[in-house]
């Protein structure tokens, strides 16, 4: 390293050293405090502020609604994440192909992006009405009771997140597939490639890596997920769309068990900080075979 | 000093000087109070007349009226992370009746014992009284009042010579009767609230009084009666076993059963009486065919709707006490309340049930007062929140029919042993 070069540097961390400071200040502070909490027993209103340890995890290891809480997570996460994507990668795909219908398709799909989520699922709340939801008008006057029953609610509200986070994958998606050059197609097409084979040999390992990040950072939003199912369903029937954050939510804000609630939020973020990593160390393993 | 020092410096600064910005200058001149409250529906907004009034008769204070979210479950989180702070920011709020003991024993609320004489509570409704009462102290004014009642059919009733159902069994027979000779696939028969919320644990309430049972006993355990719980969760999950209510009904709220009634499509409706102005609007399908019963009585006991409604408290952090108190003592006195009626809000004073000019307008008023004497409150505990979030998902998952009710009940029991323990 030159002398420019670190001066440079050094400069470089003086500037961003504010920053650093703040992002601490309300990252790390509450992050440390959440843990701290959860080992306690912490309830204001009756005056009860005691360390208990590691009482509220044992008592989570046993806990019914906890290990459902967890497996609705999940299962919202996987599912919502690869529908998201393939469908994502459809779009995108028909988008290119489009020429007129290019800017109305656009509009449309970042008009979903852009809606609050909260006013998404109340849209989606009157397409599932049981007895005048247009789902079930058009699935010829079905009674389908999407969001009262136990088998069906969950899915119903995956629908609401992929129709409301599938234009941020179709937009990478389609930035990406612009940049691949014509060439690269129509040497394809010389070399007598179809259409099928066209795609997984040449787009997709294109867009392989803008997915790998659509993906890491949808499946970061989807294992916090709160909003969508808090307005659909608040979390039944039964608990089957309780994910771990409105449990948390829950234990926090209406039971008022503070350092319950807290672990909750800790398995969120364990959950959360997991899957990061694990993520991270997937593009570093790619960096280094590129 | 070198460029970039000075550079760190002026980022600091800046820094410095926006958290300066935020906070607020002392306050100075006329006294502000504020009135923290849910929007009130209907075609006349009662607030801002009467707090003009008010402000008449209290020359040099203000009163701000400030509107809560929506949501009841939102409102609740307002308040507590408002009101754990030193200074709420507000001075007189409107309290949803289960929320009175939790504020109350988190030391929220200005206790109003010494300044709220017995005889000045006794023209609201008992049950009114009793939720704004917690450890032998008065917390809350009675403001607006709420009970479960039975919506029933007059049309429907007549046409097969039947009076409103006395008792469960006969109201399952009635649907199955009329149903079967109205042969209308679309006509459901009894609606209620089954979503996973708090109006399907008020809904299983009115089903276990019925069957002698309740969901908080007084050794403060969940279920006291667990058999006799089960048993009136099995009714309710029964009723949508066997059609008498549609499977929605698992997914139904107020709103969502109110309109399916409204439009015609069933024969029977557990609501709240706020459904009574809409079926009687002028462009209502039912107009003038909906009649209001008390619910029917189970095995275990009469019917009996469980009340609700909202008091209004005080910030135990206000600044003003007297004037605040003042403010609350007046939205609640007979004029004011008599306000509401005007504004289809039921007050919780009873006399206002039987005033000539107000029944002329609102013919249903007696009736509606007698089943609102007959009502019966949510459990007064600081722990009812604690207590409905435990037990919805339970009840939810006999209704969908995941659980056996034995089971539902055992699990929510367990849960809430765990939280009571250690509240102690």
């Amino acid at each position: 390293m030159t002398r420019r070069q670190r001066a440079d540097r050094r400069q470089g961390l003086l500037l961003t050293a504010p920053t650093m400071v703040v992002l601490a200040a309300l990252t790390v502070y509450p992050g440390v405090w959440v843990v701290w909490l959860s080992l306690q027993e912490r309830i204001p209103i009756f005056d009860v502020a005691r360390f208990t340890g590691l009482s509220h995890y044992v008592f989570l290891a046993g806990d019914s609604r906890f290990w459902n809480a967890t497996r609705t997570t999940l299962v919202f996460t996987i599912v919502s994440v690869a529908l998201e994507l393939v469908l994502g990668v459809l779009v995108a795909q028909a988008l290119v192909g489009q020429r007129r219908a290019r800017h109305v398709a656009f509009s449309l799909l970042l008009l979903a992006w852009a809606m609050p989520s909260v006013v998404t699922a109340k849209l989606f709340e009157w397409l599932y009405h049981p007895t005048a939801g247009l789902l079930n008008v058009l699935l010829g006057g079905r009674g389908y009771n999407w969001l009262g029953d136990a088998a069906l609610a969950l899915p119903a509200v995956i629908l609401a997140d992929v129709w409301r986070t599938l234009p941020f994958v179709a937009l990478l998606a389609y930035a990406r597939l612009l940049g691949i050059p014509r060439e690269v197609y129509e040497a394809a097409q010389v070399d007598g490639a179809g259409r099928l084979a066209t795609f997984f040999q040449i787009t997709l390992p294109m867009l392989r890596r803008v997915l790998t990040i659509a993906v890491l950072f949808r499946t970061l939003d989807a294992l916090r997920a709160f909003d969508v199912m808090f307005v659909l369903t608040g979390g039944g029937p039964a608990g089957t769309t309780e994910t771990l954050t409105i449990y948390a939510y829950r234990g926090l804000f209406q039971m008022l068990q503070l350092g319950f609630g807290a672990a909750l939020g800790v398995v969120v973020f364990a959950l959360v900080m997991a899957t990061a990593w694990a993520y991270l160390r997937l593009l570093r393993a790619e960096d280094a075979h590129a | 000093m070198s460029g970039r020092a000075t550079a760190l410096v002026k980022v600091l600064f800046v820094l410095l000087l926006s958290a300066g910005c935020a906070e607020r200058p002392a306050e100075r001149g006329p006294i502000t109070l504020v009135l923290k409250h849910a929007r009130i529906l209907g075609p006349a907004d009662p607030f801002p007349p009467l707090l003009r009034e008010f402000e008449a008769a209290h020359p040099g204070v203000r009163v701000r009226s400030e509107a809560l979210p929506w949501g009841s479950d939102e409102q609740h989180q307002f308040f507590v992370i408002n009101l754990e702070g030193r200074n709420a920011g507000f001075d007189v709020m409107m309290l949803d009746v289960i929320w009175v003991p939790e504020f109350a024993r988190a030391g929220w609320l200005l206790d109003l014992t010494d300044r709220v004489p017995p005889h000045e509570l006794a023209p609201y409704f008992p049950s009114a009284v009793a939720a704004a009462t917690w450890g032998g102290r008065t917390w809350a004014f009675p403001w607006n009042m709420n009970v479960g009642l039975l919506y029933y059919r007059t049309d429907l009733l007549a046409r097969y010579g039947l009076r409103p159902p006395r008792t469960w069994d006969e109201l399952v027979d009635q649907v199955g009767q009329i149903r079967a000779s109205e042969r209308d696939p679309r006509l459901d028969g009894y609606l209620w609230q089954g979503k996973q919320y708090e109006g399907m644990v008020v809904n299983a309430l009115e089903a276990l009084w019925a069957y002698g049972a309740d969901v908080l006993g007084a050794d403060g355990r969940a279920f006291p009666d667990p058999d006799r719980a089960a048993q009136a969760l099995g009714f309710l999950r029964r009723l949508i076993e066997t059609g008498v209510s549609p499977a929605w009904t698992t997914a139904a709220d107020e709103e969502l059963s109110r309109r399916a009634f409204g439009d015609g499509h069933a024969i029977f409706l557990r609501n709240w009486p706020y459904v009574l102005d809409l079926v009687e609007a002028p462009d209502s399908p039912v107009r003038g065919r909906v009649g209001i019963a008390p619910l029917p009585a189970g095995p275990g006991g009469p019917g009996a709707g469980s009340t609700g409604g909202a008091h209004l408290g005080v910030a135990r952090s206000t600044a003003h006490p007297d004037l605040a108190v003042a403010l609350a003592r007046f939205l609640t006195s007979e004029p004011a309340e008599r306000a509401l009626v005007r504004a289809t809000v039921y007050p919780a004073r009873t006399a206002l049930y039987h005033e000539p000019a107000l029944v002329a307008r609102n013919p249903w008023l007696p009736r509606i007062h007698d089943l609102m004497l007959a009502g019966r409150p949510r459990p007064v505990t600081p722990s009812y929140l604690l207590l409905s979030a435990t037990v919805q998902p339970e009840v939810s998952a006999v209704l969908v029919g995941l659980k056996p009710p034995a089971r539902a009940i055992a699990d929510a029991r367990r849960r809430l042993d765990y939280f009571m323990a250690s509240r102690r």
